[in-house]
C-alpha cells in the first residue's frame, strides 16, 4: 500500500501540469464549457488522491518518492524527495478542493480566450501541491516561484487599468520576496552542503548559533511572510485581492496566502528545529508580529467599504492568528495552525464567492452602493451572515477548533495580550462582514449621502451562470467547516505529531472550552449593530466614534497603493528580522 | 561540505547589488526603471550562488575531457543559478508586458502619478 502510494505521489503534480499543457495546445478545438469540465475533473481527482494519501499516511506512515530514482547513496541526498505526510497531503488536498470549487463557481465565466484561465488555474494548483509535498529546499523555491507567476497572470487577467496596477504591485513585491528566498536558500546551502530538508536539519543542528544560518532564515522568512501577508509585509494583499476576478480571489485567500505560513512551519519543523537563534526569533518577534497582524488586519477590514478589499484585510487578520499558532513549538500550536488554516480556507472561500455573486448579479462590490440591493438573491444573505459569525469566532466547526487549539498553544494558555489580539481581530473582521451583510441584505443603516457617488471604476463580472450554480460551491465550502470541532481537534493533533516530528502531547489535551470565541462573536455582533444604528447614536458616542476613526486614519494612509512604499516596508520587516536575530 | 571562499569581493558585490536594487526599486518614478532595479537585485543572487559554489583551482563541472575526481566548482550552485536566470527572465517579461498594458490604458508609467487603487484625478 505504501509503495503504491509512493508511486502515485508524483501524479498529483504531474496530472494538472500535463492536462494544462494538453489543454493549451488543443484549446482552439475544444467546444465551450469543455475546459471547465476538464479542469474541475482534474482538480477533483487531485483532491481525491491527496485525501487518500493523507489517509494512508495516517494509517501506515507517509509515502515518499525520490524523483528519477536518485535515492540517497551513502548518506548523501542529491535527489528530490516528495513526502505525503498527513499535514502536507491534507494541505495539498485542500488546495485541490478549493481550486475545483472555484472553477465550478466560475462556470462559463472565462469562455472567451483559449481556456487560458483553466490552464493557469491548473498550473497554479500543480505549484501549490508541489509546494506542500516537496522536501527539497530549492524545489520548494521553484514551486513558490511557479505559484507566484501563475498568480500574477491570474490577477491581471481582466487587463483593465486597475487590475493591471494591482497586479503590478503584487508582482513587484512578491518578486522581491522570491529574490530574498533564493539568496536565503543559497546561504543555507553554503552551511549545510545539501538541499534536502531533513539532511539540512541534521547538518544545521551542529551549531545552533551560527550567524550564517540565522541570516539565511531571515531571508527565507522574508519571502514566506510576504506571501502570507504578515505585518509589515501585508500591503500588497488587499490590492491584489481587490482587483483579481473573484474566483481567483477565492483561491488566493483560501490557500495561497496560508501556504506561505505552511512553508514556514515546515522549515521550522524540519530544518530549524535545533537552531536556537531561529527559535528565539519565532518566539520573540513573530508572536508579537502575529498579534499586530491580527489587530491591523481587523482595523483595516473594518474601514473598508469595498467588499473584496474588506475580505482581503480580513485574511490578513486571520493570518496573524495562524502565525500565533505557528510560533509555538508545542504540538498543540501546530495542530491549531493546521485546523485554523483549513477552517479559514473554507469560510473565506465562501465569502469571496458571495462577493462574486454580488459583482455579477448586482454589478457592484461597494457596501454603500449595494445597500438594500441584496433582495432576490435567495440564501446568499444567510450564507454571508453565517460566514461572518464563523469568522468572528463563533464556537462551531473546524475554524473554532483551530482557534481553541491556538489559544492553548503556550505552556498553559497564550499570554493575555495575544489572546486579546485574537479576540479583537476576529471581532473586527467578523463585525465588518456582518455589518456589510446587514446593510446589503437587510437594507439597515442610514441611507448613504454624497459618499455613495464613489469615484472608483465601475466594476462588474459577467452573469454567465444561474444563481444556484454560484451558491452551490459556496454552500459546500461553508458546510465543510461544520465538521465537529472535537473531531477536527483530534485529526489535526494527529497530523501535527506525524508530520512535524513533534513530541506527542503528554496527555491527550482535554481542552477546556475557550470563552474567547463567544466573547468575540458577541463583540462582532455589537460592532455591527453599533455601526448600522449610527444615525440613532447619542451625540457623545458619535463624537467618540469620529475621534476613534481619526486615530486609525494614519493606518489607512500607510496603505498608499504605491509600490515603492510597499518595498520600503518589506525592507523594514527584513531589518526587524535581522535585529531580532542579533539580539537573540 | 563547502567552505566559504577567502575573498570577500563577491560578497561585497552581492550586498551592493542587492542594496542598490532595493533602493532603486523603492524610490523609482518609472515602472521600466523599477523593473530594471529589480533585475539588478536579482543579479545579486547570481553572484551569491556562484560565489558559494566557487572552489579555488576548480574546473568547470564537466567530466567530458578530464577524469572524474578532478576538483571542480560545485555544480549544484550552477544549476540553481541557471534555473534562477530562467525564472527571472520570465518574471521580467511578464512585468514589462504589464507595464506596457498600463501605459496603453493610462498613458503613464510613473507609480506616483498612477496612484494605483486611488480614484483617477
Amino acid at each position: 500500500m505504501s509503495e503504491l502510494a509512493g508511486r502515485l505521489l508524483p501524479l498529483v503534480v504531474a496530472a494538472p501540469l500535463a492536462v494544462a499543457a494538453i489543454m493549451l495546445a488543443t484549446a482552439h478545438l475544444l467546444p465551450p464549457k469543455v475546459p471547465d469540465v476538464i479542469a474541475i475533473a482534474t482538480a477533483a481527482a487531485v483532491a481525491g488522491l491527496c485525501g487518500w494519501l493523507a489517509v494512508v499516511a495516517s494509517g501506515i506512515g507517509p509515502a515518499g518518492q525520490w524523483f528519477g530514482g536518485w535515492t540517497p547513496v551513502g548518506g548523501i541526498r542529491l535527489g528530490i524527495l516528495f513526502v505525503g505526510d498527513p499535514a502536507s497531503a491534507t494541505m495539498a488536498g485542500l488546495c485541490a478542493v478549493v481550486v475545483a470549487l472555484s472553477t465550478l463557481f466560475a462556470w462559463g465565466f472565462f469562455d472567451e480566450v483559449h481556456a487560458h484561465f483553466h490552464v493557469l488555474m491548473l498550473l497554479f494548483l500543480a505549484a501549490m501541491v508541489g509546494f506542500c509535498l516537496t522536501q527539497d529546499l530549492f524545489n520548494l523555491f521553484v514551486w513558490f516561484e511557479l505559484m507566484s507567476v501563475a498568480a500574477y497572470a491570474l490577477t491581471a487577467y481582466k487587463l483593465a487599468a486597475s487590475s493591471l496596477e494591482g497586479a503590478l504591485n503584487f508582482t513587484v513585491v512578491n518578486s522581491f520576496a522570491s529574490i530574498a528566498m533564493l539568496a536565503g536558500v543559497g546561504l543555507l546551502y553554503a552551511r549545510a552542503g545539501q538541499l534536502d530538508m531533513t539532511a539540512m536539519g541534521q547538518a544545521l543542528a551542529r551549531d545552533g548559533r551560527d550567524p550564517l544560518v540565522a541570516g539565511g532564515f531571515c531571508l527565507v522568512a522574508t519571502a514566506l511572510l510576504t506571501k502570507a501577508a504578515v505585518v509589515p509585509f501585508q500591503a500588497w494583499l488587499a490590492d491584489a485581492h481587490g482587483v483579481a476576478p473573484s474566483p481567483v480571489s477565492v483561491v488566493f485567500s483560501a490557500v495561497m496566502v496560508p501556504l506561505g505560513l505552511f512553508g514556514l512551519a515546515k522549515l521550522d519543523w524540519l530544518v530549524f528545529a535545533h537552531c536556537e537563534i531561529v527559535q528565539s526569533i519565532l518566539r520573540d518577534l513573530l508572536l508579537p508580529l502575529g498579534c499586530a497582524t491580527a489587530v491591523t488586519g481587523g482595523l483595516m477590514a473594518w474601514l473598508q467599504r469595498h467588499l473584496k478589499r474588506l475580505l482581503g484585510f480580513s485574511t490578513v487578520a486571520h493570518m496573524g492568528v495562524v502565525l500565533i499558532g505557528l510560533t509555538s513549538r508545542e504540538t498543540v500550536g501546530a495542530a491549531g495552525f493546521l485546523a485554523y488554516a483549513t477552517g479559514h480556507a473554507m469560510v473565506k472561500g465562501a465569502l469571496f464567492m458571495v462577493a462574486g455573486v454580488l459583482l455579477s448579479l448586482r454589478s457592484s462590490n461597494d457596501e454603500l452602493v449595494l445597500r438594500g440591493k441584496g433582495a432576490g438573491l435567495g440564501p446568499t444573505g444567510w450564507l454571508m451572515a453565517a460566514a461572518g459569525l464563523l469568522l468572528a469566532g463563533a464556537p462551531l466547526g473546524v475554524m473554532h477548533a483551530g482557534d481553541s487549539l491556538v489559544g492553548h498553544a503556550g505552556e498553559i494558555v497564550l499570554p493575555v495580550w495575544a489572546e486579546a489580539a485574537i479576540v479583537l481581530g476576529g471581532a473586527l473582521t467578523g463585525g465588518a462582514v456582518l455589518r456589510a451583510a446587514g446593510r446589503i441584505f437587510l437594507g439597515l443603516g442610514a441611507a448613504p449621502g454624497l459618499e455613495v457617488e464613489s469615484p472608483t471604476e465601475p466594476e462588474r463580472e459577467k452573469a454567465t451562470r444561474p444563481l444556484w450554480l454560484m451558491l452551490l460551491p459556496c454552500a459546500l465550502l461553508l458546510l465543510a467547516d461544520f465538521w465537529p470541532a472535537s473531531w477536527a481537534e483530534h485529526a489535526s493533533l494527529a497530523a501535527a505529531v506525524a508530520s512535524g516530528r513533534l513530541p506527542a502531547a503528554v496527555s491527550p489535551p482535554e481542552l477546556p472550552p475557550l470563552i474567547s470565541g463567544l466573547v468575540s462573536t458577541v463583540l462582532a455582533l455589537s460592532f455591527a449593530a453599533v455601526a448600522l444604528g449610527r444615525a440613532r447614536w447619542p451625540r457623545w458616542l458619535r463624537r467618540g466614534g469620529e475621534a476613534a476613526a481619526a486615530m486609525v486614519r494614519p493606518l489607512r494612509d500607510l496603505h498608499s497603493g504605491l509600490v515603492g512604499d510597499y518595498l520600503s516596508w518589506t525592507a523594514v520587516g527584513m531589518a526587524a528580522l535581522v535585529v531580532a536575530a542579533l539580539l537573540a | 561540505m563547502s567552505a566559504l571562499p577567502m575573498n570577500a569581493l563577491p560578497w561585497a558585490v552581492c550586498a551592493w547589488l542587492f542594496a542598490i536594487g532595493l533602493y532603486g526599486a523603492s524610490t523609482s518614478r518609472n515602472y521600466l526603471h523599477l523593473i530594471g532595479c529589480l533585475s539588478a537585485c536579482q543579479s545579486s543572487t547570481y553572484v551569491l550562488l556562484l560565489a558559494i559554489g566557487y572552489r579555488r583551482g576548480g574546473a568547470a563541472p564537466v567530466f567530458h575531457d578530464h577524469p572524474p575526481g578532478t576538483p571542480v566548482v560545485d555544480p549544484v550552485m550552477q544549476a540553481l543559478a541557471l534555473t534562477d536566470i530562467v525564472v527571472g527572465a520570465a518574471v521580467t517579461a511578464l512585468l514589462l508586458a504589464m507595464a506596457i498594458q498600463v501605459f496603453k490604458r493610462r498613458g503613464a508609467i510613473d507609480p506616483q502619478r498612477l496612484r494605483p487603487m486611488q480614484p483617477p484625478k
